[in-house]
C-alpha cells in the first residue's frame, strides 16, 4: 500500500538560492514527524511544498501515492491541513466564523451544521467558551488553538505545522503542545517543524533534522537527539540547548 | 476693504425663493449619489485588478487612472459634454414632491456631468481600496487558500470585507471631495446647488444679495458634509472588528 506521504527527491530553488536539494523520505497514517533544522535551512519551504503553497521545481511530493502536483489544488489543500507561525486568523471572523468558512465554501455544509462542527472542534482545542470572541481578543495560546481547530474541521488526513509555537510567549506554548499531543494520540497524522525537544521527545515517531536543503539525519527521536551520528547534528543541537 | 453688510431684506430673498436652491440640491444630491456609486462600482474592481491583476489588464487599469487623477475636474467634464455622443434623453423632469414644485434639468448634461465626477471618483476610489487590500497581511489570504478556498473566494470572503472596512475613512474624504465639485457641473449648465444660487443673484432683484446667497449655499453644503460624515463615522463604528481593549 502507499504511503500517506511522499517525498521524492524534491527540489525547490528561489532564484539562484537553491532551498531545497533533493529531499526523500516519507511518513504513514498515524505518524508525527518533526523537522528541525537552522534558520533558512528550508523547513517552511518544504511544508509549503506539500499543500502547494510553493509549487516545487523538480522531484514529486505524492499523498497516498498520488502526486499532489496532478490533484486539483483545492482539493489537495482540504486534504491537508496547514497551521501557521502567525497564525494567520481571519480579523473580521470570530473563533467560529474562523473555522465555518472552510466548511460552508469548501465542503458545502450549511451554516447551521457548519456551526455545529466548528463548536465541535473548538471544544476539542479546549476554546468552547471563545467561539464568538475575535482573533484580536484572544491571547496567543488561544489563537493557534483557533488556528489548530480550523485546519481540523476540515478532516484532512495530514495537519503541518509550521513552528506553531514558537511566536508564543512561554507560558503560552504548553496549552498548544497539549493538543497537538492529544491529536498525535487520537491517530492524527502530524509533519511538524518545531524546537520544541521535550515535545520531539514524547510524541515524534521521527525527527529529521533539515541542513541546507537536505535531509542531513532521520530517526527516532531518542537516537538522533541521544547519539547523533553527524557531527553536524551535534553541533546543531548543541546550540539548541543554549 | 470694506465687508458688504448682511441685509435683512437680501435675506428675506433668500427666504421667498428657498425652493430654488432646494431644486438646486435636489439635483446636488443625485449627482453626488450617482458619482459615488459609479465611482465605487468601476474604483473597487480597479483597485483588485491593481493588486491582483496581470498584465495588460492592469496596465489599462493604471493608465487610465493616471490619465483620470491627473485632468483638471472642468476639463473632463466639458470634455464629457461636448465630446461625447450621449442618448438624447432630452429633458428630465424632477421634484414634484411637496412641497418642491416640480423642474426639469438637461439630461445630457445630467449624464456627462455624472460620468465626469464618477470616473474621476472610481480612480481616486481604486486607490483607497488599493491602499486597503494590501494592507491586509498575506497570511489571512494564505491561511483561506489553505483550507481549499479559491484565490477569488479568498479574495471575496477575507480581504474584501477587511478592505471595505478600511476604506471608509478614504471614502469619507472622497464624498467631501465629490459633493463640492458637483459645482462644477456649472460650467456645462446643470442646475445644481451652485448653479441655482447663481440664477439667483443674476436676477436684478437678487442683485445686492450674492452674499447672502453664497453664504446659504456653503451653510448647504457643509450641513450635508457633516451628516454624512458622522453617518459614515456611525457605519464604521457598527461594523468595526472588535479588539477586546
Ligand atoms: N517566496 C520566496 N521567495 C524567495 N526566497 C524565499 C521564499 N521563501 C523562502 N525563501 C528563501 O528560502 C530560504 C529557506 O526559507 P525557509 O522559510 O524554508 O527556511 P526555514 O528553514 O523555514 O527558516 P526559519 O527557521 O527561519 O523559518 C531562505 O533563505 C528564504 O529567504
Ligand atoms: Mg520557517
Amino acid at each position: 500500500m502507499a504511503r500517506l506521504l511522499e517525498f521524492d527527491d524534491v527540489h525547490q530553488a528561489f532564484g539562484d538560492e537553491n532551498v531545497l536539494r533533493g529531499i526523500s523520505f516519507g511518513m504513514d497514517r498515524t505518524d508525527v514527524e518533526v523537522v528541525i533544522g537552522p534558520s533558512g535551512s528550508g523547513k517552511s519551504t518544504l511544508l509549503r511544498c506539500v499543500n502547494r503553497l510553493t509549487e516545487f521545481d523538480a522531484g514529486d511530493i505524492r499523498l497516498n501515492g498520488e502526486s499532489v502536483t496532478a490533484m486539483d489544488v483545492d482539493a489537495l489543500r482540504r486534504r491537508v491541513g496547514m497551521v501557521f507561525q502567525g497564525f494567520n486568523l481571519f480579523a473580521h471572523r470570530t473563533g467560529r466564523g474562523n473555522v465555518t468558512l472552510g466548511l460552508t465554501e469548501v465542503r458545502d455544509i450549511p451554516s447551521g451544521e457548519a456551526r455545529r462542527i466548528a463548536d465541535e472542534n473548538l471544544a476539542r482545542v479546549g476554546l468552547s467558551g471563545q467561539a464568538d470572541s475575535y482573533p484580536a481578543e484572544l491571547s496567543g495560546g488561544q489563537k493557534q488553538r483557533v488556528g489548530i481547530a480550523r485546519a481540523l474541521a476540515m478532516e484532512p488526513e495530514l495537519l503541518l505545522f509550521d513552528e506553531p509555537t514558537s511566536a508564543l510567549d512561554p507560558e503560552l506554548i504548553g496549552e498548544v503542545l497539549e493538543v497537538m499531543r492529544d491529536l498525535a494520540e487520537e491517530g492524527m497524522t502530524m509533519l511538524v517543524v518545531s524546537h520544541e525537544m521535550g515535545f520531539a521527545r514524547s510524541v515524534a515517531d521521527t525527527v529529521t533534522f533539515l541542513d541546507d536543503g537536505i535531509v542531513a539525519e532521520r530517526g527516532p527521536p531518542e537516537q538522533l537527539f541521544e547519539h547523533p551520528e553527524r557531527d553536524r547534528t551535534r553541533e546543531f543541537l548543541g546550540e539548541l540547548d543554549t | 476693504m470694506d465687508i458688504l453688510p448682511l441685509q435683512a431684506g437680501d435675506w428675506a430673498f433668500v427666504g421667498t425663493n428657498w425652493w430654488i436652491l432646494m431644486q438646486g440640491l435636489y439635483v446636488t444630491v443625485l449627482l453626488t449619489v450617482g458619482s459615488l456609486l459609479l465611482g465605487f462600482l468601476a474604483g473597487f474592481p480597479g483597485g483588485a485588478i491593481e493588486v491582483y491583476g496581470r498584465g495588460p489588464l492592469r496596465s489599462v487599469v493604471r493608465g487610465v487612472g493616471v490619465l483620470l487623477r491627473g485632468t483638471p475636474i472642468v476639463v473632463l467634464i466639458v470634455l464629457f459634454f461636448f465630446g461625447v455622443q450621449w442618448p438624447d434623453i432630452g429633458a428630465v423632469p424632477l421634484g414634484g414632491l411637496l412641497p418642491l414644485p416640480a423642474f426639469e434639468i438637461n439630461g445630457q448634461a445630467l449624464l456627462a456631468s455624472t460620468a465626469a465626477l464618477g470616473l474621476r471618483s472610481a480612480a481616486y476610489q481604486s486607490q483607497v481600496f488599493r491602499g486597503a487590500i494590501r494592507s491586509i497581511d498575506e497570511g489571512q489570504l494564505e491561511a483561506a487558500r489553505s483550507v481549499g478556498l479559491s484565490k477569488l473566494e479568498a479574495v471575496r470572503h477575507v480581504v474584501v470585507p477587511q478592505a471595505l472596512r478600511r476604506s471608509i475613512p478614504g471614502f469619507q474624504n472622497e464624498f467631501t471631495i465629490v459633493l463640492k465639485d458637483t459645482s462644477i457641473a456649472f460650467a456645462v449648465g446643470l442646475a445644481e446647488l451652485l448653479t441655482r444660487g447663481f440664477e439667483l443673484f443674476t436676477q436684478p432683484a437678487g442683485q445686492t444679495a450674492v452674499v447672502e446667497i453664497i453664504l446659504t449655499v456653503s451653510a448647504i453644503y457643509f450641513v450635508l458634509t457633516f451628516l454624512t460624515n458622522r453617518t459614515l463615522d456611525r457605519v464604521e463604528n457598527r461594523f468595526a472588528i472588535p479588539t477586546g481593549e
